[in-house]
């Protein structure tokens, strides 16, 4: 199963040439106007790469906002937890890269292609790796169900923006070369998706509940508890709106009541494993330890 | 004399983590049973009400325990509400809920933009941020490989299971 996974993500990356040649068109010079209709049309279905270059445009944008956290040891173990349950899906060979931001505010972001960012103040809260698991098979499933992606391409600005700020970026790159020292028109563009706001816009709610009932699975595949993700529902809950900057994670996400009650019809197929570790004692370890 | 003081010292940290643990309030959202162990074959100690009020002791895989009046037992943790004031943003005419009769103070989420009235972090902020492909690198530069996030796993005993995918037609 998982190797004819492997050859449907070989088979979707193939069109790829086809595409990057109009890449290498617009750097050759042609006016972007001439191609622009080319480039409307590869935005209906992105290459993996594509994909890959527009997240790690809005993870640049993303990142000039917001700090990364010191801590080295706890972004390593973050990127392991991480790795391991995206080495269970099927889209185990993306470029996955974890990293936790230096803010108190309660919160998790999908780019997409695999980037994932997770708030310190989120991770403080938890208590076990099994809830670790458990937000980050949230926002893995976001990436595998290419959510982010579809929201983009849905939203009737962005097609219009995307279209212009490609060609914008094309002819600039043509012109004074790649200033921002992003290869892609599309990481370029990334960028702006940021800056416009547009990344931090809400997801569908049925996006949402998919990522919460999708992402237990993925803990569950990695030998977690899938009822850490359960407890982390639980602990937002009771989180006040106005602490902490919590009310980033209510305004973009339904409500953990809600999700809970949604959540709740997944989990009877999936209590046979509940008895799996929560790793409580490296996880105290590696986030205790400042 | 000497020893008097250690025991103290244990005796008030006790009571610390009884006072950390009871601010945790919930109530049953459903009518359900209080069980003496976390397991559905359990024996049932007593029924529980909906909206009977309880005290959250610990958790384990789907259960909670609790106690309710004087007594302690495990009941299902999806079984329970939680005291805050977060209201359900549901839009399906479902309208504000308020928990434990908590004043309602944020409407419905109905606008599809994102309000980011958060400390320290403003739409402005997006804005007006110089994009950072060095910090991008430094991210990427803590990736774990395959291999090596295998040996993480089986340090701590996880091992991979075969789970399919459940329900919504995904």
């Amino acid at each position: 199963m998982r190797a004819f996974l492997a050859m449907l993500a070989l088979a979707a990356a193939a069109p790829a040439h086809a595409q990057l040649d109009i890449g290498r068109l617009l750097d050759l010079g042609k006016k972007a106007v001439e191609v622009a209709p080319q480039i409307q049309q590869a935005t209906k279905e992105y290459t993996v790469e594509e994909e890959v270059a527009l997240g790690e445009g809005i993870a640049t944008g993303f990142l000039g906002a917001v700090r990364l956290h010191g801590d080295e040891r706890l972004q390593r173990y973050v990127n392991r937890v991480g790795r391991w349950l995206a080495s269970q899906t099927e889209r185990p060979d993306l470029p996955w890269a974890f990293g936790v931001i230096d803010t108190d505010t309660i919160n998790a972001f999908a780019m997409p292609g695999g980037t994932v960012i997770v708030s310190h103040g989120l991770v403080k809260r938890l208590t076990s790796e099994s809830e670790l698991a458990g937000v980050l098979g949230h926002e893995i499933a976001h990436v595998l169900k290419k959510h982010q992606l579809s929201a983009i391409q849905s939203d009737a600005g962005w097609s219009a923006a995307a279209t212009g700020a490609k060609a914008i970026a094309a002819d600039r790159i043509g012109r004074s070369g790649d200033v921002l020292g992003l290869k892609s028109q599309l990481a370029n563009a990334g960028v702006d998706l940021v800056k416009d706001g547009l990344f931090l816009r809400p997801l569908d709610r049925g996006m949402e509940y998919e990522a919460d009932r999708l992402g237990v699975v993925v803990a569950a595949r990695g030998g977690y508890d899938p009822y850490g993700f359960v407890a982390v529902l639980t602990m937002l809950a009771q989180v006040k709106p106005d602490e902490s900057g919590a009310s980033i994670t209510f305004s973009t996400h339904p409500s953990p009541a809600d999700r809970l009650a949604e959540l709740e019809k997944a989990m009877p197929a999936l209590e046979k494993y509940a008895n799996q570790p929560q790793v409580e004692g490296r996880f105290r370890q590696t986030v205790g330890a400042k | 004399m000497f020893r008097c003081l250690p025991i103290a010292l244990l005796v008030a940290a006790l009571s610390l983590i009884g006072d950390a643990s009871a601010q945790e309030a919930a109530a049953t959202n459903r009518a359900t049973d209080l069980k003496d162990r976390p397991s559905a074959d359990a024996r049932t100690i007593a029924p529980l009400a909906a909206d009977a009020p309880v005290k959250v002791l610990a958790r384990q895989g789907a259960w909670t325990q609790v106690e309710a009046g004087a007594q302690r037992g495990w009941v299902r943790a999806f079984h329970l509400r939680f005291q805050s004031t977060v209201e359900t943003s549901s839009g399906g005419g479902g309208g504000i809920t308020s928990f434990f009769g908590f004043g309602a103070r944020q409407a419905p989420t109905t606008s599809k933009v994102a309000t980011l009235g958060i400390r320290g972090l403003t739409p402005d902020d997006f804005k007006n941020a110089s994009p950072d492909p060095a910090a991008l690198k430094k991210l990427q530069s803590w990736r774990a490989d395959k291999a090596s996030a295998e040996r993480f796993a089986r340090e701590a005993k996880l091992a991979p299971v075969a789970v399919a995918y459940t329900g919504g037609g995904s």
